[in-house]
This record gives C-alpha cells, sequence and structure tokens, in this order.
C-alpha cells in the first residue's frame, strides 16, 4: 500500500483508458501520456495496461507500506526517497517505511510523470476501467484527486520484480518534453463554418498553451479565427459559435469564440454544439498533453494516411525500446 | 414517409468518423442516427471501439489497427443507405415523467452567480427564456414545457447528461435558447436547461453553458440503482427514451427530494414500441395516443 501524505498538485489514479462508454457521456479518460506510461510499466515487467499514479507539475509525497519496485516516467521532476534524490526512468527497490516525494523542475518541460509499481495499483474498477475521471461520479478513488491520508492499494509485486531493480531505459530511449512543439491535425468535422482566412490563420501562426488548461482540454491562445457568414443551422441556438450537439472526437480542436481554441483531451466532455475544424492525431496527444502553459504549438495539417504512418513509426519505436530492455 | 439528404462522412484524425446526417436539428434525424448506431452494435464488428448516436449525426472510433478507415467508411455508408428510409424503424421506448420545480431559487441564484458568462440579460434565465420564446405569462411558459413530450436523442457532455428535443412540434413552436457565452463553471445538480431547441438536465454540479429554467425533483443518475426507472442503467436517459415534464410547486419539490432521499420515490413510467412511420405520418396525432394512458 501507498499513503499519501500530502497531496501536491494533482494526483490520480490512471490506467490505458475505459472504452465503450463514451456515448453515455463517460470519457476514455487515461494516462495523459500513454507512451511515458507505457514505458513505465514495461521496465517494470507489467502487463502495459496496468494502473499507475499520475502527478502534476507539483508531485505528492508518499509513504511507501510494502517492499516493493517501482519507477518514475514521463515530465521530469525531482525524486527523493527519503530525501536522497534517485533518477527517473529507473527501477527502484522501497521498502516499507520509505518516503517518496518530488520537487518541481524549473526551466523543464512536460506536465505529467508517472509512478509505476510492479504489479499495478489494485484499486476496484469501475466500468471496467482504473482511470480517474474527475467529473464522474464513480465510487472509492476513480473520481477525485488524491488527498492526504488516502491509501493506494496495490498489487502482488510480481515475482523477479526486485531482480529487475537498477534496471533503466537507455538515455537516447528517454522522450523529450519540450517547450515548443509540432502538433499534427486532420482538418475537417465542421470547419465549414469558419473562413478560408481563419483556417489559414490558425495553421501558420503560433499558439500559446493557456494556464487554463487541464485533462479535459487545452486552451490555445493566438491569432482571430472569423466565423463564415453562415446562417447557424436550427436547433444550435443560433450563435455563429455553435452547431447542432454533436459527439467530439478526442483531440477535436474547437472553436468557442474568434480568440480561443480548445483541444479536447482524454478526460473531454463527450458532447457539445461548438464549430470544430479537426482533430489532432492520436500519437501527438501525449505530446500535446505535455506541452506546459504558456508553450509554444504549431499546428500542420496531415492527411489520414500520414496520420497513420505517424501511428504505426511511434507504436514500432515502443516495441524497439521493449525489445532492447 | 421521409427520406433524408446523404450523410457527409468525415475521417477525423486517425481514429474517428464522424456522419454528419443533416446540419439541422429534427426528429427524423435522429431516428436515422439510433437506427444506423443500433444496427451497427448489433453487428458488433471488430475493431469498432465507440459507437455514439448523436442529436442529427454519429461518431465511430476504430482502431485502425484492425479495420482499415476507407474500409469503415464504406461500410458505413452501405448501412446508411439502407436506414435512409425511416418508415421501417421501430425501438423500444417509455415514456418517463420529470417533476420540475420551474423558476426555482436555486438554479436563479447559480444563473445570478454567473450572470457575467451569459448573454447580457438583466433577468433571470427562465425569464430571459420565456420572453426569448414570445411568453410573457408564466403559466403559460411552463404550460407549453410541460406539454410538450421530449425525446432523449443524445447523451454526453457529462456521465448521464442528456439532450431531449420535442416531438411533434413545429420548428417555431420549439422552445430555443441561446447558450451562455462562457461555460458556467457550475451548475446544480439535476437542474433543467434549455440551450439551441433542446432541452437537458445536468445530473449532477458541473460545468454548463445552458440558460437553467428549473430544478428536477428527481435523479437522472442512480449509481446504486435503487428507483425502479435504473433497472437496466444507471442513466435514466437513453436514446429513443421520451420525458414528460410535470411542473410541481416547493411543497411537492421537498416532499419528492424526501422521497428520493429515503429510497421510496417510485418514478413513473410507461413502456411501448416506438414507431417512427406512425410518427412521421400522425406527427402530434401519435403523439396525443401515446400520452392517453400516461
Amino acid at each position: 500500500m501507498f499513503k499519501i501524505v500530502k497531496p501536491g498538485l494533482k494526483a490520480t489514479i490512471q490506467d490505458m483508458g475505459r472504452y465503450g462508454y463514451y456515448h453515455l457521456g463517460v470519457p476514455p479518460s487515461g494516462a495523459a501520456d500513454k507512451f511515458s506510461f507505457q514505458l513505465g510499466n514495461l521496465l517494470l515487467g507489467n502487463p502495459v495496461d496496468v494502473a499507475a499514479l499520475e502527478i502534476t507539475l507539483l508531485g505528492p509525497e508518499i509513504e511507501v507500506r510494502k517492499n516493493t519496485v517501482i519507477n518514475i516516467t514521463g515530465a521530469p521532476i525531482n525524486v527523493f526517497i527519503n530525501s536522497r534524490e534517485v533518477p527517473m526512468w529507473e527501477n527502484i527497490e522501497v521498502k516499507k517505511g520509505d518516503i517518496i516525494s518530488f520537487e518541481y523542475k524549473k526551466n523543464s518541460g512536460g506536465v505529467f510523470t508517472f509512478i509505476c509499481v510492479s504489479g499495478g495499483i489494485s484499486h476496484p474498477k469501475v466500468l471496467e476501467s482504473r482511470s480517474t475521471y474527475l467529473l464522474g461520479d464513480f465510487d472509492g478513488y476513480l473520481s477525485k484527486k488524491l488527498e492526504a491520508g488516502d491509501e493506494i492499494m496495490l498489487s502482488e509485486t510480481l515475482p523477479g520484480a526486485f531482480k529487475l531493480v537498477g534496471k533503466s531505459l537507455k538515455e537516447s530511449d528517454i522522450p523529450s518534453f519540450p517547450n515548443d512543439i509540432d502538433v499534427h491535425a486532420v482538418m475537417g468535422l465542421t470547419s465549414s463554418r469558419i473562413t478560408d482566412t481563419g483556417i489559414r490563420n490558425f495553421l501558420t501562426n503560433e499558439w500559446k498553451v493557456d494556464i487554463e488548461s487541464n485533462r479535459v482540454a487545452y486552451r490555445l491562445k493566438g491569432p482571430t479565427i472569423d466565423y463564415a457568414d453562415y446562417n447557424p443551422p436550427f436547433g444550435s441556438g443560433g450563435s455563429y459559435a455553435n452547431v447542432v450537439d454533436m459527439a467530439y472526437p478526442i483531440g477535436a480542436i474547437l472553436l468557442p469564440n474568434p480568440e480561443e481554441v480548445i483541444v479536447l483531451l482524454n478526460d473531454g466532455t463527450g458532447g457539445g454544439g461548438f464549430v470544430s475544424m479537426g482533430t489532432v492525431i492520436s500519437p501527438d496527444l501525449d505530446l500535446l498533453a505535455q506541452a506546459r502553459p504558456f508553450s509554444t504549438l504549431r499546428f500542420h495539417a496531415v492527411t489520414v494516411e500520414q496520420a497513420l504512418h505517424r501511428r504505426l513509426e511511434r507504436k514500432k519505436k515502443l516495441k524497439d525500446i521493449q525489445e532492447n530492455l | 414517409m421521409f427520406t433524408l439528404p446523404e450523410t457527409r462522412f468525415d475521417l477525423c484524425g486517425d481514429e474517428y468518423i464522424y456522419a454528419e446526417i443533416t446540419k439541422d436539428m429534427s426528429a427524423e434525424s435522429n431516428f436515422k442516427a439510433i437506427a444506423i448506431t443500433n444496427e451497427l452494435r448489433r453487428r458488433n464488428i471488430p475493431g469498432i471501439i465507440e459507437i455514439y448516436p448523436a442529436n442529427a449525426s454519429y461518431l465511430v472510433r476504430y482502431n485502425p489497427e484492425v479495420i482499415s478507415p476507407t474500409d469503415l467508411m464504406d461500410y458505413l455508408k452501405e448501412i446508411d443507405i439502407t436506414k435512409s428510409n425511416v418508415s421501417e424503424l421501430n425501438f423500444n421506448s417509455r415514456i418517463i415523467e420529470i417533476p420540475v420545480w420551474y423558476d426555482d431559487p436555486f438554479t436563479n441564484e447559480y444563473a445570478q452567480r454567473f450572470k457575467d458568462r451569459n448573454l447580457k440579460h438583466e433577468i433571470s434565465d427562465f425569464e430571459y427564456v420565456m420572453k426569448a420564446n414570445g411568453y410573457s405569462d408564466k403559466k403559460m411558459f411552463i404550460e407549453a414545457h410541460t406539454d410538450m413530450l421530449y425525446m432523449i436523442t443524445m447523451l454526453g457532455f457529462s456521465p448521464g447528461l442528456s439532450w431531449a428535443f420535442p416531438l411533434g412540434v413545429p420548428q417555431e413552436k420549439i422552445i430555443q435558447a441561446r447558450k451562455y457565452t462562457s461555460p458556467r463553471t457550475q451548475t446544480p445538480g439535476q437542474a433543467v436547461g434549455i440551450g439551441g431547441a433542446f432541452s437537458v438536465i445536468y445530473p449532477q454540479n458541473s460545468p454548463g453553458s445552458y440558460q437553467l429554467i428549473g430544478i428536477s425533483g428527481v435523479p437522472v443518475y442512480d449509481q446504486k440503482k435503487r428507483f425502479n426507472a435504473f433497472s437496466e442503467s444507471v442513466f435514466l436517459a437513453k436514446p429513443g427514451y421520451l420525458w414528460k415534464h410535470r411542473a410541481v410547486e416547493e411543497e411537492e419539490y421537498r416532499k419528492i427530494v424526501k422521497e428520493v432521499e429515503q429510497g421510496t420515490y417510485h418514478y413513473k413510467v410507461k413502456e411501448f414500441n416506438f414507431s417512427a412511420e406512425e410518427y412521421s405520418t400522425r406527427k402530434k396525432d401519435y403523439i396525443k395516443q401515446l400520452m392517453e394512458d400516461f
């Protein structure tokens, strides 16, 4: 068991997500950066989808209540076991009574860091998943930020786990967490409601991640994007910003007003009525989620074929790393 | 009989297909969305991860490593054509009564608190919606909202929240409202809102951008399935179900809330088979017939 001593900014339990309930208003949720999350589990010899803790910028303080093996992956952060600094991306043995603590890393990038543990977190699943959805109303720990005193149940430490202590990811395999990123999107959805100049402005200018961003959506500030002069359809509410409420893809790029762009992430609200102009491709969602507030973003339009190519490249990279572990 | 125009398909990123049946809202578009998504669910195609019927569109999420996006799109187009004539469409439905305290102090307080995010009106949301729809009398407006039979056309936004669209009402009589210009960060649970041509009930405290006109005495989400209307699902709403709002005053509202707390409340429910063909030919008369023994 892990006991939360101090909660930090936002710590939640996450796995690879919850599927099949989106049409009921329950979004997929799941680790904000699935690449780093999976690497942590692979390094421990876990199945890639067992639950871990996701922490945000300012980490928690955790008391370890059993001997086991952990690693820390994702956004760079300073990690300490009983005040002794330990590396990220490496399996570390922790003992009953140890305190894991963190310190914010300045002049760095990334938002979400993962604490993976041998065997994973064992809390009861809700709707077939251990992913937290804060806006849900799920029993147990799956609809809340973890608080001081919370006790995180752990699965049995895997056989042979202690033999993997010290095993680490090659320096060249560690992902980077830049504050200046290029994101690829397939344009479309209800983009006919936006002027051509607006679409051009979107694709040729730089965007800044707004402070009001979270696991639901990232808000971006940049140039003005104008709506086309088009009569809003019946039932949409009569504003240029609205369409008849529809189901948004995760990664949807929304335009709630000409001054703001919103990209939906894993906790994205399933339905809504804002004009949208395209979808960020799934292999780029981790990169986007890891962009800190005030990071610079550029969007590039790609075809579906190019999106699939990027998806496979990334999958291959994960497989190559796994094979070389 | 009615036939809908060709659906517009759009490949979104590497995992989604968006199918826009019509840009405008109509009951017929929604019947088609329900028919296609029911059919697709029944066929159980490997690689399809989510099937999401929406108001006048639907969304499919798939794994492109299992099924090719273009093959899936062609496949959806074929199903789409077979379901363009919705006259053969029947589905199991139920009418559920929702007791609502209109113009209540709870939602009025939230509307007041978030008025900077709303359209510039100095009156309550209730009064705004009432006046924007040409009513000067509170009673007449409430009658209009309670007389209409609202069909659940989509779920989403938050777990169990649903959009409901009135059946058998000509477009010009449908109660409509513009949404807040920036969403409220809070909405009380069970608040009744109007946005576009839709009526919603917020299942729990959540953000929201619809104009608030009242509060439901009964929950639309019941995780423990304590009540009779939740035997199949923790959510009261399902696309194709019908909600009938009934106006209650403070005293009855408080009585109902108490019964809900004690777990003794019994939802008024009628099960029946909805025929889109009957609806499309008889419209208002069909709705009237459905309501006769409710």
